[in-house]
């Protein structure tokens, strides 16, 4: 990529993220919180993306991972005491901890095989997290408000329950993933990712060990959606298994196609459009399911490759 | 072929075997090849002559035998680290990746021997990698089309990108399989035209069925038949071998 292509997707890039910080001063109340919760699923959203868009592996059990931060996180804080700053490492931790073990077992399959092996992984998760109920009150969760110190900011002490903190929180962790996924398809292992998605063989003769390529990008992918469990947890304090159920590993499945696939800003299209679909549908009517099935098959008719991926192949082949 | 022998091969197999089930491709197979030759193997379908390559970039592990390089037993090595000794390997079929543009198709293994160490894998000097990019479609004539997309080339001119790539990874073992498969009668005189120049820097190991090719560009021959060498030597003797006629060139 020349100088001239670089600028214009970085212009861009960094256009959405001013953007988004600005919003939060012209947002109502309402979609204020609602903004939120949809750049922390993004933040999700774009970690599913690293291993699917740009390694080509199909996970059904990211749920994991995302309960792995959540649990991760809340647990230490409702437990321990942890203050925000610790939970969140803790969490990230477990999460990518996870996907490490995770990846040596499951990464000797591809294609179907490791869809399903990801499915069972994740089942056994959220079964684990219904078992152990004594210590992660199963479906019933818990919340972590009383538990949760605020955060002390230069002399100011910020609550979990103030907007503007769970905006920009929200948004500096988005911010933080987006840098992340946009410098790894930028960088030279982002190019044996994407090698690696095209034809894996090939990439092994000229010299990629595609095992260890496609373990790093399992852990950074797991690590991105901890991250977002943890922050989600934090922010929305509540910690339940529902976010380890297979719903929530078909999610970020969904918001990406319905995105763009393999591309950067798809996931945070995909999660929004998404988000103010159901919200929007179940305002009308109490069959909100039905009106946002429909709209989705007629949106991936017109847009097979996802909004941005269509984009992408029709108008700016430069988008990565 | 005494005369091969007896100078150090860079290349050298002792008594490999590959069995598929029942089939034996390759059987008891001692292959030298000296070091800046163009070696061509030939051989009636199915005489293993593939597997025999691919045993030797590492895409197949034998059942026995040794493989040697640079006096270096390489028969453990895995694929990633051969290419790191030199040994590059073009497919027969095709092989390219389609839905990328030919820049990223040449960068994949024109990056690789720049990444070394911690902070080369995250950041290289996209300079220094695009200028081998260049270097290497230049050398196969393919200037100028590096932003199209690599699947919408002809078939000629993906053979020739696929060489590109192969010559932006540095070989200093090309192993070609069958490059002019498919090609037309104009693009066979340029491809070999190819070969002579990339040989004054590297040995060229050729799997060809096209004879011409292999009298106009092979220093020595090296003939397979089920799995076995059957005869070697410079193209006029092979042409003249008995049992060569017979197995291969059907006379």
């Amino acid at each position: 990529m020349n100088g001239h292509a670089a600028r214009r997707v970085l212009t861009l890039h960094l256009g959405v993220i001013v953007l988004l910080f600005l919003a939060q001063f012209a947002l109502p109340d309402y979609h204020h919180t609602n903004v939120a919760r949809i750049m922390v699923l993004a933040a999700y959203a774009l970690g599913y993306n690293i291993l699917l868009g740009y390694t080509g592996l199909m996970s059904l059990g990211h749920a994991m991972f995302f309960a792995a931060g959540m649990y991760g996180a809340g647990l230490p804080v409702y437990y321990l005491g942890f203050g925000a700053a610790g939970a969140l490492v803790t969490g990230v931790a477990a999460g990518m901890l996870l996907a490490a073990l995770f990846g040596l077992v499951a990464l000797r399959t591809s294609g179907v095989s490791f869809l399903i092996v990801s499915l069972m992984f994740a089942q056994a998760f959220y079964l684990a997290s219904l078992y152990f109920n004594e210590i992660t009150l199963g479906d019933q969760g818990f919340s972590l408000s009383g538990n949760l110190a605020p955060l002390e900011l230069g002399g100011a002490s910020l609550g979990f329950h103030e907007p503007a903190l769970k905006y920009n929180a929200a948004l500096l962790l988005f911010t933080a993933c987006f840098l992340l996924s946009l410098g790894l398809r930028l960088s030279p292992i982002g190019r044996v990712l994407i090698a690696i998605r095209e034809n894996e063989e090939r990439t092994r003769l000229f010299g990629y060990d595609s095992m260890r390529y496609k373990l790093l990008a399992l852990v950074l992918s797991g690590g991105l959606a901890a991250a977002a469990g943890a922050t989600y947890a934090l922010l929305f304090s509540y910690v339940g298994s529902t976010f380890a159920s297979i719903l929530f590993s078909i999610y970020p499945l969904l918001w990406r196609l319905l995105g763009g696939v393999g591309t950067i800003l798809g996931p945070l299209v995909g999660t929004g459009l998404m988000f103010y679909l159901v919200d929007i549908a179940s305002g009308i009517t109490s069959a909100y399911l039905l009106v946002v099935g429909v709209v989705l098959v007629v949106l991936i008719l017109w847009f097979p490759q996802g909004i941005m991926g269509t984009l992408r192949a029709k108008w700016l082949p430069w988008l990565p | 072929m005494a005369a091969v022998a007896a100078v150090a091969p860079l290349l050298a197999t002792e008594a490999l075997c590959k069995r598929f089930g029942g089939l034996t491709a390759v059987d008891d197979v001692d292959l030298r090849v000296a070091a800046g030759e163009i070696r061509a193997v030939i051989g009636p379908n199915g005489a293993g002559k593939t597997t025999l390559v691919g045993m030797i970039c590492g895409r197949l592990a034998p059942n026995s035998g040794r493989i040697l390089y640079q006096g270096r037993d390489i028969t453990a090595m895995r694929p990633w680290e051969r290419l790191m000794l030199g040994i590059v390997y073009t497919f027969q079929v095709t092989s390219i990746f389609k839905g990328l543009s030919c820049y990223e198709n040449v960068a994949l293994p024109a990056q690789r021997r720049l990444m070394r160490g911690f902070a080369a894998r995250l950041a290289l000097g996209e300079q220094a990698v695009a200028a081998r990019v260049h270097a290497a479609l230049a050398a196969v004539g393919l200037s100028g089309i590096a932003e199209q997309r690599a699947d919408s080339l002809a078939y000629g001119h993906q053979r020739l990108l696929e060489l590109a790539m192969a010559l932006a990874a540095e070989p200093q073992l090309l192993i070609l399989d069958e490059p002019t498969q498919g090609l037309a009668e104009a693009e066979i005189e340029q491809l070999c035209g190819l070969v002579r120049t990339i040989a004054q820097g590297a040995t060229v190991l050729l799997i060809e069925h096209n004879m011409p090719v292999v009298l106009a560009l092979a220093g020595h021959v090296t003939v397979m038949d089920a799995g076995r060498i059957i005869a070697e030597g410079t193209p006029a003797e092979i042409e003249r071998h008995p049992g060569v006629q017979k197995a291969y060139l059907g006379r």
